[in-house]
């Protein structure tokens, strides 16, 4: 399998107070070229410090991370790691650095030191692919909040990086931004191949995912397709997580004796599921 | 209210106003500055009024924004006028008590003084509504870039890139400001009454959440940065790259032909 | 009884600017003693700036604004009072924490009101009981909490003030499941204690159908809909017209074809085991 990301037994500690405390916990992991994964874990689960880690924000305590096989410790490449691996945070506010969107956009390959010709190419692309193009010379701070954050995708999208990072994209933003957020880094995965690691606390966004990983107390505690993990519903509850709607639906209907498969989660399956039982009696 | 000012905000519009190079824009509007400030009688500072309203036209920006700006330094401009109407003693006495005079004298200097600073106010607007605040950053790095011979380059870059964020970052911090300010007031904070001493105690609940979230965001932005590549400046390049072109030469003409005019009005009257 | 209402508010943001906010257009609407009001709508749909009227943050531009049967602006001197009856939770309102302790900061409220020494303690730790604010972090600085515990002491901080109607602006931005649940239920245990009337911006369909007794919806300024859960929510194809929808488990029901939409995942159990029960 080609993986784009492969982590070999990582921890992560860092002191606080005096104390010292591991965020994550030797974890093992491979993220394969050109899919969609899901990360979920509530605050504090490591799922942050992991993102940071990825593109060598953060580095290993222990452990070794490679990108496209580069090690992520190694000085010398550190540019090349960030290149490869994007990464988009929560507040779009904080992550952008000019005042007009092109320039914005145009920040990263500047500083990759590209020809102008080629950063221009890049910049009208980069717009294009998250459906930004008419604001090409708009100010960022006059834009709503999901408009902002696919700025900031595209300001990364603008480096061609093989892998995009985003922790917690859609965290401060309305349904309507969330729905843009998720529906341009589907997009991207298909159209253009590019790995997409999403961490987020909104289960439904998980839902068209490759792969939903759980994060608790530094570890992955679940680890497959999105059915499969919220089939769960206790331990994900225990975890402070939550399930879609549907699911703690058929859930509830499962638990009250009906028989349904609890392993659908859009809306029209989980109908066809509950209708399969109607006809049945 | 803070979200009045609108002082330093670019206005997207087509003009050969926009159009010009920001290293031309930057260096005329000192010239007009300069320019203003030696124009001595009413007929060079006439002239002065009419090439600034005819810069103002042709930029396409609502004359209101224009207006505004005035709004917000109106104190300063009622001071100047104040003073200079009895700091001259010239000409016929209009209003005299006690020991104050006013003169034909000082009216004449307070509404030259007063036109003065509209103009400087219009002038200085027209650049920043009109240049991007990037590019206004890039022509002022591009202007001050002879210092890199004399071993100032890393003082260039930086000095650019802290003044494309603070430009990024005053809208933001403004509706912040507002943010908190609303928040304080529903906490029964009192803003608005009481002595010196307690309004400006009144404001350490908005001061320190406000520095405290722009640390924070001071922090956010250097990781984000991390991550689009930049390590301070080294080997950048620039999508814009700054060019002369056919707008910068009108403007050149136009600024001799305002040059000629004001010495040549100074000398005549 | 009426204890809150706004009678054709227009607010229009001054000086037609071309950097314009958001408008509010017309809106009028009652709020009884005790209710939970679910106010939905999409960003920019004028919402947040109705809120700010309740407190007289904002003075309506035509129209009033009722606390029993008293326009609020009847007197403008006196307007601060007003803030202690309508408090107003703004969206992340840990973001206004400033003093040194927890328990400094949400005395600040209180302490505006003229509450002083132990009256105020007591206060403080009154609501501290009912939020859950433990008695171990009251010395601690607020800066040093966890994001979802800097989130509960702001929001004691406001209901430190007692206000008989209390205003949430999106309350559960940007936490993690079990913090949206630990607001929810701080929400519930104040207004448990002190019977409270609450008014909540969401944009979680699900929690509004499960908690609101009446939803507003604001759109483009004006008030769209205004009337029980039940009501608003069996307006799907309204809803779905300004880019809003029913809670998924109605989502469901309607795919399914049922007449009978429930809001809730308990109320759907319960109408199938009837249909079940009915069939055999």
């Amino acid at each position: 399998m080609d993986n784009i990301i492969e982590i070999k037994n990582v921890t992560y500690e860092y002191t606080e107070d005096e104390a010292t405390h591991i965020a994550v916990k030797n974890l093992s992991l491979n993220i394969e070229r050109g899919s969609f994964t899901v990360i979920l874990g509530h605050n504090g689960s490591g799922k942050s410090t992991l993102a940071k880690m990825l593109n060598g924000l953060n580095k290993p305590t222990l452990g070794t991370i490679l990108v496209d096989g580069i090690n992520t410790l190694a000085e010398e490449t550190e540019i090349e790691v960030k290149r490869r691996v994007g990464m988009v945070f929560q507040n779009p506010d904080n992550q952008l650095i000019a005042s007009i969107v092109e320039e914005d956009v145009a920040f990263g390959p500047e500083n990759l030191g590209l020809p102008p010709k080629e950063i221009r190419q890049r910049v009208d692309s980069a717009l294009k692919a998250v459906g930004m193009e008419e604001f090409v010379s708009s100010t960022p701070h006059r834009l709503s909040g999901g408009q902002k954050q696919r700025i900031a995708i595209a300001g990364i999208i603008a480096m061609e990086p093989e892998c995009l990072v985003l922790d917690e994209p859609t965290a401060m933003l309305d349904p309507k931004g969330r729905r843009e957020i998720v529906d341009t880094l589907h997009k991207l995965n298909k159209e253009k191949g590019i790995t997409v690691i999403l961490i987020t606390h909104y289960m439904e966004e998980a839902e068209n995912a490759d792969r939903v990983l759980v994060m608790n107390d530094g570890e992955i505690i679940s680890d497959g397709k999105p059915h499969e993990v919220f089939q769960n519903v206790e331990m994900l509850k225990s975890v402070g997580l939550d399930v879609p709607q549907t699911t703690e639906l058929l859930y509830a209907l499962q638990k009250n004796g009906f028989k349904v498969n609890t392993n659908v989660i859009s809306v029209t399956d989980t109908a066809r599921e509950i209708k399969k039982v109607l006809e049945g009696v | 209210m803070l979200k009045d000012i609108t002082f330093g905000q670019y206005y997207d519009a087509t003009s050969v106003v926009h159009k010009c190079d920001p290293r031309v824009k930057i260096l005329l509007m000192i010239a007009f500055i300069v320019l203003i400030f030696v124009s001595q009688n009413m007929f060079s500072l006439a002239f002065a009024c009419v090439s600034v309203i005819f810069v103002l036209l042709i930029s396409r920006v609502p004359i209101k924004l224009f207006l505004k700006n005035l709004k917000a330094i109106w104190v300063v401009l009622a001071f100047t006028a104040v003073i200079n109407l009895f700091y001259s003693n010239t000409g016929k006495v209009l209003v005299s008590f006690w020991i104050v005079e006013i003169t034909t004298g000082g009216v004449y200097r307070a509404v030259f003084m007063a036109l003065r600073i509209i103009l400087l106010i219009f002038i200085s607007s027209v650049l920043t509504y009109t240049t991007t605040p990037n590019s206004l950053t890039d022509g002022i790095e591009s202007l001050l870039s002879p210092l890199k011979y004399i071993g100032l380059k890393n003082a260039v870059h930086i000095f650019a890139m802290m003044m494309t964020i603070a430009l990024r970052f005053i809208p933001t911090l403004i509706e912040e400001a507002e943010k908190i300010m609303n928040a304080q007031k529903a906490r029964g904070a009192d803003l608005e009454n009481g002595s010196l001493v307690e309004r400006v105690k009144a404001l350490i609940p908005i001061l320190i959440p406000l520095l405290i979230s722009s640390v924070r965001r001071a922090y956010e932005l250097a990781e984000a940065m991390e991550c689009r590549c930049y390590n301070g400046g080294v080997g950048k390049t620039r999508m814009k790259q700054l060019t002369l072109s056919v707008s910068d030469l009108y403007a050149i003409i136009f600024i001799a032909v305002f040059t000629c005019g004001i010495i040549g009005l100074n000398i005549i009257f | 009884m009426a204890i809150l209402e706004v009678r054709n508010l227009t607010h229009t943001y001054s000086g037609n600017s071309p950097f314009m906010n958001d408008a509010v257009k017309d809106v009028s609407f009652t709020v009884e003693k005790g209710e939970i009001i679910g106010i939905i709508g999409h960003t920019g749909s004028g919402k947040s700036t109705l809120v700010q009227h309740l407190n007289g943050l904002l003075k309506p531009t035509e129209g009033n604004v009722l606390f029993e049967n008293e326009d609020i602006w009847e007197n403008p001197k006196e307007i601060r009072k007003i803030r202690s009856k309508v408090g107003l939770v703004f969206q992340y309102p840990e973001y206004q924490l400033f003093e040194e302790t927890v328990f400094k900061d949400i005395s600040f409220g209180p302490r505006n009101m003229g509450l002083e020494s132990e009256a105020l303690e007591n206060t403080v730790k009154e609501i501290c009981g009912i939020v859950g604010v433990k008695p171990e972090f009251f010395e601690k600085s607020p800066f040093d909490l966890s994001g979802g515990e800097k989130r509960r002491v702001a929001i004691a901080g406001v209901m430190a003030m007692k206000p008989q109607v209390i205003v949430f602006d999106e309350p559960t931005a940007g936490l993690d499941p079990k913090g949206r649940e630990d607001v929810m239920e701080i929400i519930r245990s104040y207004r448990k204690a002190t019977n409270a009337t609450v008014i909540i911006i969401s944009h979680s369909m699900e929690d509004m159908a499960a908690l609101a007794d009446k939803v507003i919806v604001m759109n483009k300024g004006s008030l769209y809909m205004f009337g029980t859960a039940r009501e608003v929510f069996s307006h799907s194809d309204e809803l779905r017209k300004i880019g809003l929808n029913v809670p998924i488990v109605s989502q469901v029901f309607e795919a399914l074809g049922l007449n009978n939409i429930p809001l809730t995942v308990d109320e759907a159990v319960e109408i199938l085991k009837k249909r079940v029960g009915d069939n055999a």
